[in-house]
């Protein structure tokens, strides 16, 4: 049964069948909202939500567009508001001094060595989150979702070009980040001095 | 192509996002540059360390979960019924307070309003009222 057959159903009063769709797409869209917040919990929630709307929603739904795209639009702007209400709610509470109060501001940050696995996979998260939003964005619908650029624009609204230029520039800053830059130059000033 | 054309195009075609001559190209610089060669080992082995991150556990009470999600939401378009009645009964207080205070203002002058209408009671005590709507409404958020 294509998405375009399940909608119909659904709209046509099967609204069980919409259990189709969410065993169709929750794997990914809880993957890609987890790799944007960093936080499984809350991307539980905020995809429970954004399956909610999609079905609030469906009426407005137009074949001829990909259900993938729209659902994912959805995705992205629930949970581009979540990281905006996240960022006020860290502001205040920092300006109200309550975060310096606790423990892990005063302690030392934890220093990891990246050939524990666990700790790359810690460093590669934090990595992650540092970059910009739309770096960032554009980065995880490529890598982990594996969209391509076009499906991307569609999802985002934003044109090939910039597309190319945030991933291309959410990469650099990781491999400068990620400590792979420092090695990778020196081959470079290797390879070139040879 | 030089260096500089290609180092700017290597994330475009590690992503298999450009059109064939430019791949060609691309690739033929890659054979004959060490450098660009290195900087695209380190790109691959940088979206390599990217996928080591795994894909978070599906919970299998999930779509369960949105599902029951749908009927609360469908239920909820009835909850509005409450509101109302709170509303309703919140009117009632406020509105009876309101009269009654106006009924005990008028009895208190029993002399001035014998011939007057309820509605001239209502002008003449402009003041009055403004007061007892207050007082009301003091009395309301005490309660």
């Amino acid at each position: 049964m294509t998405d375009d057959e399940i909608i119909s159903a659904v709209l046509a009063g099967r609204r069980q069948d919409f259990e189709i769709l969410i065993r169709r797409y929750s794997g990914k869209i809880i993957h890609f909202i987890t790799r944007m917040t960093q936080d499984r919990d809350e991307a539980q929630s905020i995809a429970q939500e954004v399956f909610l709307k999609v079905f609030q929603n469906l009426p407005y739904y137009r074949k001829e567009n990909n259900f993938s795209a729209f659902i994912f639009k959805i995705a992205k702007n629930m949970t581009l508001n979540w990281l905006n209400r996240e960022k006020r709610t860290v502001f205040f509470s920092r300006l109200l001094q309550r975060e310096l109060d606790k423990a892990h501001f005063r302690q030392e940050p934890p220093r990891y060595s990246l050939h524990d696995p666990n700790e790359r996979e810690i460093e590669i998260t934090r990595n992650l989150l540092l970059l910009p939003e739309e770096q960032r964005l554009a980065l995880i619908l490529k890598v982990y979702l594996e969209f391509s650029y076009k499906q991307i624009r569609e999802i985002t609204g934003w044109s090939i070009p910039k597309i190319e230029t945030l991933i291309s520039r959410a990469k650099s800053r990781l491999k400068k980040n990620i400590g792979l830059q420092e090695r990778s130059r020196e081959f470079v000033l290797n390879a070139r001095k040879k | 192509m030089n260096c500089k054309k290609a180092s700017r195009l290597l994330s475009t075609y590690q992503d298999r996002e450009l059109n064939s001559a430019l791949e060609q190209e691309v690739e033929l610089h890659l054979r004959d540059c060490r450098a660009c060669r290195t900087e695209w080992r380190g790109l691959q082995e940088l979206v390599g360390s990217l996928k080591l991150l795994p894909p978070p556990a599906a919970d299998p009470h999930f779509p369960a979960k949105v599902m029951a999600g749908l009927q609360v939401k469908r239920a909820g378009k009835f909850r509005l019924l409450p509101a109302a009645a709170y509303a309703l009964v919140f009117l009632t207080i406020f509105l009876s307070g309101f009269f009654l205070q106006l009924s005990f203002d008028s009895a208190a002058r029993t002399e001035k309003p014998q011939a007057a209408t309820f509605t001239a009671v209502l002008l003449e005590n402009q003041g009055l009222r403004l007061q007892a709507v207050h007082d009301n409404t003091l009395i309301i958020f005490a309660w």
